[in-house]
């Protein structure tokens, strides 16, 4: 009797232990999150539901704009730190370049923001070094109609980030490939490719599309650098959602910035859920 | 094999410059006063001076930025430590679901991006407790928040590399005090973990612009993107110690991490 009002006692002071974090993540995380959904399904006088009226015109094309470039920069992302990760491998017998590409690409992976920003328009702007280069050996930029804000400027700079982060990822996933496997398959008669095609891309899949949407997230997420290479005009949704909040002038949409936050929400919260089922599969090779 | 290796190479070379050309231009647009379209073999190592960054290191707004945002990055490195090291120690002890229900949690701010949670957090301040977007240290808990799948994770390694049980058991039979366990036994044999996790939140910080810009509050990412257009030069400048210093600041911890766990 005593030993389980003491128990239950434990518990509660247990809990106790847990709930300055809890309480700190309600007020400043869960809170503002379902302050946005509240408000995003909260019609108002306008004539449409902001939710919908978020998925349509104008707004739709800022969804596929910012979806389109998160793809397109993931992809190349994707292929390109996969790239340098196999490279790095072929490479091993080199001392301590593999500690150094790694290093540098957990500095880079976190790198973003304004001064990223910066650094590319002194390369790849109007009067950027790189496009100033290039334009000696012929390789006309501008002329092509190239701008670092848009599009593909933006996938250009994007890629800063990306690539090391995907390097990141599957640095590990080609650690867990085994000498033996690859013996295996040799002995049995196969050939590179073969090894490569049937033993070893089956098994790092999960953490190539882990990946893949994690770059997506990443990229869908950035606000700053977008905003700075085009001061402050970019048609990403991150950039428009800015507009409702510091402007609030367009009549009866107030409560459509936050529909516009809240299908960011539900979107990102698929491809990080996907990442994370798939990294868990990814691990399963390991050990 | 051979020719596997020389495309490796090629692989890391193409890579490593398409690294470097960024921050050699932005290096010579800030330090050196000759336009791009006057640049030719000739000049190219005349006129470099450091005048731009020193001039701006003078200017009132550079500094009350500048010291803001390195205000908000101690505060934010001191609050996350405060609040997770005896939360995740007591999760290690005692309760496997708590310490999965955290690491969950901490990956929760992945899944709001640092925009919706901005206009949330905005929304829902303004009317119940204004005084958290007036106030530039409102920033705080939001940069607590956007730090905390990195400090997490930095200080899940160093607690999950410790016998901490044994360690407790220890402490408490000669009589310490939760309080006393935690400052004087738990901290100090995580100290690596917990410098990782410091020098994250600053980078975090030092390097944050969405919800600064949102809320107006003029920390020195804000002050950069102002600042672009009247000294060009200057901003360059700063934007290339910032990028110095979170390299710095990335590069100790990955070291730390390393110590960590081997």
């Amino acid at each position: 009797m005593n030993s389980r009002v003491a128990g239950s006692l434990n518990k509660r002071a247990r809990h106790l232990a847990f709930a300055p974090y809890a309480i700190f993540l309600l007020v400043f995380l869960v809170w503002p999150g379902l302050y946005v959904f509240r408000s995003a399904f909260d019609q108002g006088s306008a004539p449409k539901n902001p939710m919908i009226e978020a998925v349509t015109g104008q707004y739709r094309s800022s969804f596929i704009f910012s979806l389109r470039l998160s793809f397109v920069s993931a992809i190349l992302g994707l292929v390109i730190g996969a790239t340098v990760a196999v490279a790095l491998m072929r490479l091993s017998h080199v001392r301590g370049l593999r500690n150094v590409v790694v290093g540098y690409s957990a500095v880079a992976a976190n790198m973003g923001g304004i001064p990223l920003a910066f650094a590319f328009l002194a390369a790849f702007g109007m009067q950027g070094l790189a496009t100033r280069l290039l334009k000696g050996i012929n390789i006309d930029l501008i002329g092509w109609g190239f701008r670092i804000s848009d599009f593909w400027g933006i996938v250009l700079v994007y890629l800063y980030f990306q690539i090391p982060l995907m390097t990141l990822v599957i640095v590990p996933a080609l650690d867990g490939l085994r000498r033996t496997w690859s013996e295996a398959a040799q002995s049995l008669g196969a050939s590179t490719r073969q090894y490569w095609r049937f033993v070893a891309l089956p098994i790092l899949t999960p953490a190539l599309l882990g990946g893949f949407l994690l770059l997506v997230a990443n990229a869908f997420a950035a606000y700053a650098t977008a905003f700075a290479l085009s001061a402050g005009s970019s048609k990403l949704v991150t950039v428009q959602i800015r507009f409702f909040l510091q402007g609030e002038t367009i009549t009866g949409k107030t409560n459509l910035g936050y529909a516009l936050a809240a299908w960011m929400v539900i979107i990102t919260a698929f491809l990080v859920l996907g990442f994370q089922v798939l990294s868990r599969r990814a691990e399963r090779w390991r050990r | 094999m051979r020719r596997g290796r020389a495309g490796a190479w090629l692989v890391l070379v193409v890579v490593f410059v398409y690294y470097l050309v960024p921050m050699i231009a932005m290096t010579r647009f800030a330090f050196q006063r000759i336009p791009v379209i006057k640049l030719s073999f000739g000049n190219l190592f005349d006129k470099w001076t450091i005048a731009p960054l020193i001039e701006t290191f003078k200017e009132p707004e550079f500094r009350s930025s500048a010291s803001l945002s390195v205000q908000l990055a101690i505060a934010t490195a001191a609050l996350t430590l405060i609040l997770l090291v005896p939360t995740m120690a007591v999760a290690h002890l005692r309760s496997k679901r708590m310490r999965r229900m955290i690491e969950l949690s901490s990956t929760l701010p992945f899944v709001v991006p640092a925009i919706a949670l901005v206009v949330g957090f905005a929304g829902a301040f303004r009317e119940t407790l204004p005084m958290f977007i007036r106030s530039p240290f409102g920033l705080v808990p939001l940069y607590v928040i956007t730090a905390l799948p990195f400090t997490h994770r930095a200080l899940e390694n160093g607690l999950a590399a410790l016998d901490l049980r044994t360690l407790v058991d220890a402490s408490q039979s000669l009589g310490a005090t939760w309080y006393r366990t935690v400052v004087f036994v738990i901290v100090p044999n995580i100290r690596a973990s917990i410098a990782t996790a410091a020098f994250l939140a600053l980078t975090v910080v030092l390097g944050e612009f969405t919800i600064a810009s949102l809320l107006l509050k003029n920390t020195l990412p804000l002050y950069l993107s102002y600042s672009q257009g009247q000294n060009p030069q200057g901003s360059f400048a700063v934007g290339l110690v910032l990028i110095l210093i979170s390299t710095i600041f990335v590069a100790s911890s990955n070291r730390l991490g390393k110590v960590v766990r081997s």
